[in-house]
């Protein structure tokens, strides 16, 4: 048919359609879509059937004849195996054809390897699948691409033979299950019918299984002669049943028993789509990403355009099933029902302990216990003078998309019935999740008894209105609680950190050389081409201790024109890693490499990060180098950029150059250079600080580990030397004229860094308890001012309250992010921290891929060589840098998480007393920041004694007075000292320190 | 929503089904206006186009407007119906992309045609178009072919057009990209594509348009599966031509 569509000759030229020789062939698809903006469109498709589309099995011969072949003449390999699987009911052996809920359901099962091969995907599904979740459908079109597990896509709706025209009257989804019955019966007769004429036994014919959950459909296939089965029935007959059972989703069924039982909804009906488009395009309603405060699971923030502040989601009803992380809209409640934020700490564990995961009857939505936890709140809000600003509330009505991930979590023992951990009866479990922000998870398994204790990756399947918890089911177990291997991957599953190894394909991009490989020697060989040799500069690093993957080296010398020369050589990772190949394609989902405190994940392969690209001493190394010359007042007189080579005469640890810059006997050239580098940057610094950079803080500690064991000894906090000063001025440098440069070069397309200025609103909190609470002012209209107002703001007894105070003006600047400059208008290229006009990440081209793409972009700006057009479009770094942002700030916050748990690993089975602050207060708690171990917890009013002291708590002074069997008076910023132990942590499985309060003042 | 153009390595078919050589559904008719010096009526899957000749006739009095007494100006009228795409709209005469396809056409015809035999006049070719689905251009010319066949103007081949494409967008790294022959409105937003119309058999292409961005590498595959489907162009309107003939020849129709 192929061959015959276009050459065909016309024989008449004024006919009728029905005289058309394609007219059986051509049909059109008609359908009706709605725009963004609300508009009906009628779109009209052609479709070409034909009868070439091969059913691509490895028994049929015949349509190996039509088989398709492309431009080049290659033939499409055939995909489904001539001996497949059997299992009890089909012992010949068959091929599965999922409908599109089997695979919306349980794509998990499908990526098994123990089971679900030679796989047919028909076009219809895969059309369904697509439009119903984009996620799933590129993991099938992953699976698709998988030679082992053969799956194999047919596209039914372009043959002939299996073109099913919606009937009138017939839903869309009808008439697909019937285009999906129709191809499975079309697949078993060309089967019956390619065995024949093979001449073989029609016994042998494969059977093809439709797989679906449907039961109307599946009762129509039986109607039709199909074989049919449900997931359920079918995995029940697989080996491993057991352990695939779990894995299905539980969605189906519940369904099923629930219609039975005509259950009443819990949760208020999300709008139709279209009614939320329109309520957020007249602005009625408001989209934006659903955040749920960490203190009290039952309070979430939304950001709108539309307002300044946040808008308060209060209570379950409200939230309405959304959750974390969904893209929500949301309707403002009327003024009567404004609350203020709550001061009270809720937690879901010691509300809902005694919840019965089984039980569904009678059920209400808001348990009695949240009731009343919600109904004080009001009347401490009604009591209060009008002072209390009350803010705008509102409610969820529907959820554009929602963010659900993967999990990790553990089971909530108390939820397993005893007999069922002995027997493998299914029932229902609450897991909870690690992200304090999800809500408890109901799983349906088989294998409670075997999964409690056990760190679990889980998935959300659905949130009905009749559930009062989000159904999901249970993936895999991860290990042990508190086992280092469960605990690492339960932290990278966590943030989504890449850490398989590196596929083969990535490694065939390394040099063939190994770590043998060298610069080349000549100077004319092709590597030398264009790069500067800078081989006789005295360069130096400076790391820190132990850094095996360094990325920048520096020099400095003395011009005789009284001024100074500074080079920035940064490592030349983009000689190594081409653009698009395999090795770029993996640095760029990855994005950065994650540092925990045991562990380091790597973006590159080892060879290249800790070997070839490092500029390690001693070895010549290829180098990207920025150089200026730079006036004694730290004027820049001219910079330059180039390819070079270099040879670094040494590695310092930052300790290490530190005691060679006081010690004043060294007079060796390296360590002069090292002054005037020294010299120069506290200039750069003060120039920097004149302009208005922020200097913010951040907790650091560093976990001391037993070298040979590497379990946690001690923690220490992190000292700050004036190397590192200096190492960071002339990164900031390099990386300040690097973006100026190839913005120059490429004003659309440039790689760049922003640091958004925050909203005032964000400091309007602190700025109040700085003022109620110390008299301080806190200006934020300006960085400089900002700057300035956090330098005034001390204590004179307590040196410690200035860092206090700027950690929690950290926490409320906007996050940095990169950004490609097209889509910016120049003034918001600002980095607020940094009070620089422009900025991007340039030194760090091992760890980060941002840097990566700014130095192919900075080598085209010099001619270097030319730019590939994966990193001249637009779209391609939108989305490079849409997934670096986010891998950045996993990275950051599985490091901080890494510490975290080491932290507590640390001080397992010690009881230590240590000064803390008082971070945040509220009605029945605070929070307390211990800087010795960087840790901040919360103490709540019944770990002070027992039962619960009453508490009378001033909001607007920041004081919580409690009175009682102990009295306590506690306010804001007040120095306290706790006793720190750890414990186990029921809710989230972790091990945490947990703190009392000893008493006030110092130790 | 149907699929996008990824899915063509997973069976190499297109998005509506067809494989990468072949051309759409091609139907044309000859002088469909009696009215008309020349007319025709032209169809490329869901592209619909009428063309109308008007002269040679002589220049009206605008003596400024052309410069040329020595040979025929060809000009070209372009009007899209606004029910032609998927959102009813009307465009304007001001329009570029209409004013440039118009001197595209005209520039084509201009050295197609044997104009020296018509000195002091012009040739005016109107196209309406009633329906879009990519490859206008091509369709355009298609028509034009037929339509000043139809008027009796003389001229040196058929100019036939088609459009070529490949598999993959600019942007995206797929090693592997086929060409691809008529591309239908769909195709045309996310491929980069190129329009190509030859005069006669000898491969002499007289029109080449490209706005998009390709690899270089991809061109040639791109420009000989476009030749190639102007042949299948011109092997179906000379069947419509010589049908036409025929009948005058009978005399059944005049």
């Amino acid at each position: 048919m192929s061959s015959t569509l276009s050459n065909n000759a016309m024989t008449s030229l004024k006919r009728s359609l029905a005289a058309d020789p394609f007219a059986s062939n051509i049909s059109s698809k008609v359908y009706v879509r709605s725009t963004k903006s609300g508009k009906v469109q009628k779109i009209v498709r052609e479709l070409y059937l034909r009868q070439d589309i091969p059913c691509s099995s490895k028994l049929c011969t015949s349509c190996l004849k039509t088989a398709p072949r492309d431009a080049s003449g290659v033939l499409a390999p055939l995909v489904l195996s001539a001996k497949p699987a059997g299992t009890k009911k089909y012992k010949q052996g068959h091929y599965l054809v999922p409908d599109t809920n089997a695979l919306l359901n349980a794509l998990d099962l499908f990526e098994q390897t123990a089971a679900f091969y030679d796989v047919i995907i028909l076009q219809t599904v895969l059309e369904e699948l697509r439009n119903r979740s984009l996620p799933l459908y590129n993991r099938l079109i992953g699976l698709t691409k998988s030679e082992e597990k053969r799956f194999y896509v047919f596209f039914n709706d372009f043959r002939l033979e299996t073109y099913v025209v919606r009937d009138p009257g017939e839903s869309i989804n009808d008439r697909n299950d019937r285009a999906v019955r129709r191809a499975v019966k079309w697949y078993g007769e060309h089967l019956t019918e390619a065995v024949k004429a093979a001449g073989g036994n029609s016994k042998s014919v494969p059977a093809v299984v439709m797989l679906s959950d449907d039961k109307e459909n599946l009762t129509k296939a039986k109607r039709d002669g199909i074989d049919a089965t449900s997931l359920k029935e079918y995995v029940g007959g697989l080996e491993n049943a057991d352990q695939l059972l779990d894995m299905i989703s539980v969605v189906k069924e519940g369904r099923e028993l629930r219609d039975a039982r005509s259950a009443e909804a819990l949760y208020a009906e999300y709008f139709s789509v279209s009614k939320m488009m329109t309520g957020v395009k007249n602005g009625t309603l408001h989209q934006g990403i659903f955040n749920v405060s960490p203190y009290n699971y039952l309070e979430g923030s939304i950001k709108v355009p539309a307002f300044d502040k946040s808008l308060i989601v209060l209570g379950r009803e409200n939230i309405n099933r959304a959750v974390h992380g969904d893209v929500v809209v949301v309707e403002v409640l009327p003024k009567d029902q404004w609350k203020e934020p709550s001061t009270k700490i809720i937690e879901e564990e010691s509300m809902n302990r005694d919840e019965n995961a089984d039980a569904d009857e009678g059920e209400a939505v808001v348990t009695e216990k949240e009731r009343k936890a919600l109904q004080e709140e009001v009347k401490k809000m009604h009591s209060k003078s009008s002072e209390g600003k009350p803010q705008p509330t509102a409610k969820v009505v529907g959820v554009v998309k929602r963010n659900w991930r993967q999990y990790v979590g553990h089971v909530d023992e108390s939820s397993v019935s005893q007999s069922a951990k002995e027997n493998r009866k299914q029932q229902t479990v609450f897991l909870i999740p690690m992200d304090k922000k999800i809500p408890k998870i109901r799983v349906r398994t088989r294998q409670a008894g075997e999964i409690i204790g056990k760190r679990v990756l889980v998935t959300i399947d659905s949130w009905d209105r009749d559930s009062r918890h989000p159904v999901g089911h249970f993936v895999r177990s991860l290990g042990d609680l508190e086992t280092k291997g469960a605990e690492t991957e339960a932290l990278l599953l966590e943030y989504d950190v890449q850490y398989r190894p590196f596929p083969k394909a990535v490694l065939d991009c390394l040099p063939a050389e190994g770590h043998d490989w060298i610069v080349p020697p000549s100077t004319d060989d092709p590597g030398w081409k264009d790069r500067k040799d800078l081989r006789h500069l005295d360069i130096c690093s400076i790391d820190p201790i132990g850094c095996q993957d360094i990325d920048d080296a520096l020099h400095a010398r003395p011009l005789p024109n009284g001024n100074f020369e500074v080079g920035v050589h940064i490592a030349d990772v983009s000689h190594f890693v081409k653009p698009n190949n395999a090795m770029d394609a993996e640095a760029s989902i990855r994005g950065t490499t994650v540092y925990l405190v045991d562990k380091r994940i790597d973006m590159l392969p080892m060879l290249l990060g800790t070997d070839l690209c490092s500029l390690k001493p001693y070895v010549e190394r290829y180098a990207f180098s920025a150089i200026w010359e730079i006036t004694p007042d730290a004027e820049i007189v001219k910079s330059d950029f180039t390819k070079s080579v270099i040879k670094s005469r040494e590695a310092f640890s930052y300790e290490a150059a530190q005691i060679r810059v006081d010690d004043e006997t060294q007079q060796d050239e390296l360590t002069t250079n090292i002054r005037i580098l020294l010299m120069l940057s506290k200039k750069f610094k003060q120039k920097r600080m004149d302009a208005g950079a922020l200097s913010l803080s951040s907790p650091e500690v560093r976990v001391e580990m037993e070298s040979e064991t590497s379990d946690p000894i001690d923690v220490k906090t992190k000292k700050h030397l004036a190397t590192m000063s200096l190492v960071e001025e002339f990164m900031l440098l390099a990386n300040t004229s690097v973006a100026a440069k190839i913005y120059e070069a490429f004003p659309q397309t440039a790689m760049l860094r922003r640091h958004g200025a925050p909203p005032k609103t964000n400091f309007e909190e602190l700025a109040n308890q700085l003022k109620v609470k110390r008299g301080c002012e806190l200006k934020v209209s300006s960085s400089k001012e900002l700057a300035d107002s956090l330098d005034a703001c001390v204590d004179p007894q307590e040196p410690f309250f200035n860092t206090l105070v700027r950690v929690m003006a950290t926490r409320c600047m906007m996050s940095a992010e990169y950004f490609c400059s097209g889509t910016q208008a120049y003034p918001e290229f600002r980095h607020y921290g940094l009070a620089s006009e422009i900025y991007t990440h340039f030194t760090s081209p091992i760890r980060r891929y941002a840097d990566l793409v700014a130095h192919r972009q900075l080598a085209a700006a010099i001619n270097y060589e030319a730019l590939h057009p994966a990193v001249r479009s637009k779209g391609k770094l939108e989305a490079v840098c849409k997934n670096i942002n986010v891998r950045h700030r996993n990275a950051q916050q599985a490091g901080r998480a890494s510490i975290e748990y080491y932290v507590g690993q640390a001080l397992k089975g010690r009881i230590v007393e240590e000064e803390g602050f008082v971070m945040k207060i509220f009605s029945n708690g605070f929070v307390v920041f211990v800087p010795r171990f960087g840790i901040e917890s919360l103490i709540r009013l019944r770990d002070l004694a027992d039962p619960e002291p009453e508490s009378v708590f001033d909001a607007e002074n920041y004081v919580l007075r409690t009175s009682g069997n102990r009295e306590v008076e506690v306010e804001l910023f007040e120095k306290v000292v706790v006793r720190i132990s750890d414990v186990l942590e029921e809710k989230t499985g972790k091990r945490k320190v947990k703190l009392e309060l000893v008493g006030k003042g110092s130790k | 929503m149907p699929l996008d153009t990824s899915t063509y390595s997973l069976a190499l078919l297109r998005l509506d089904g067809r494989r990468w050589n072949e051309l759409r559904r091609l139907t044309a008719q000859i002088s469909t206006q009696a009215s008309a010096d020349g007319s025709s009526f032209l169809s490329m899957g869901n592209t619909k186009v009428i063309c109308t000749v008007t002269g040679p006739s002589e220049v009206k009095a605008a003596p400024g407007a052309s410069g040329r007494g020595d040979e025929a100006v060809v000009s070209v009228e372009i009007s899209v119906a606004g029910f032609s795409g998927v959102e009813r709209k009307r465009r304007g005469k001001g329009d570029k992309r209409i004013y440039e396809m118009q001197t595209t056409i005209a520039t084509a015809f201009q050295a197609t045609l044997f104009t020296h035999l018509y000195p002091r006049s012009t040739i005016t070719i109107s196209l309406h178009i009633l329906s879009l689905d990519g490859s206008l251009l091509a369709t355009c010319l298609n028509a034009s072919t037929l339509a000043l066949i139809d008027a009796g103007v003389p001229m040196r081949d058929y100019i036939c057009a088609t459009t070529a494409g490949s598999t993959s967008s600019y942007s995206s790294n797929d090693e592997k990209a086929d060409p691809l022959l008529d591309l239908n409105g769909s195709e045309e937003l996310e491929l980069p594509f190129l329009t190509v119309a030859t005069c006669g058999t000898e491969d002499e292409v007289s029109v080449l348009v490209m706005e998009t961005r390709v690899q270089v590498g991809r061109l040639e595959g791109m420009l000989a599966v476009g030749v190639d489907g102007c042949k299948q162009v011109r092997d179906i309107l000379d069947v419509v031509v010589r049908a036409r003939g025929k009948r005058i020849l009978e005399g059944s129709q005049l």
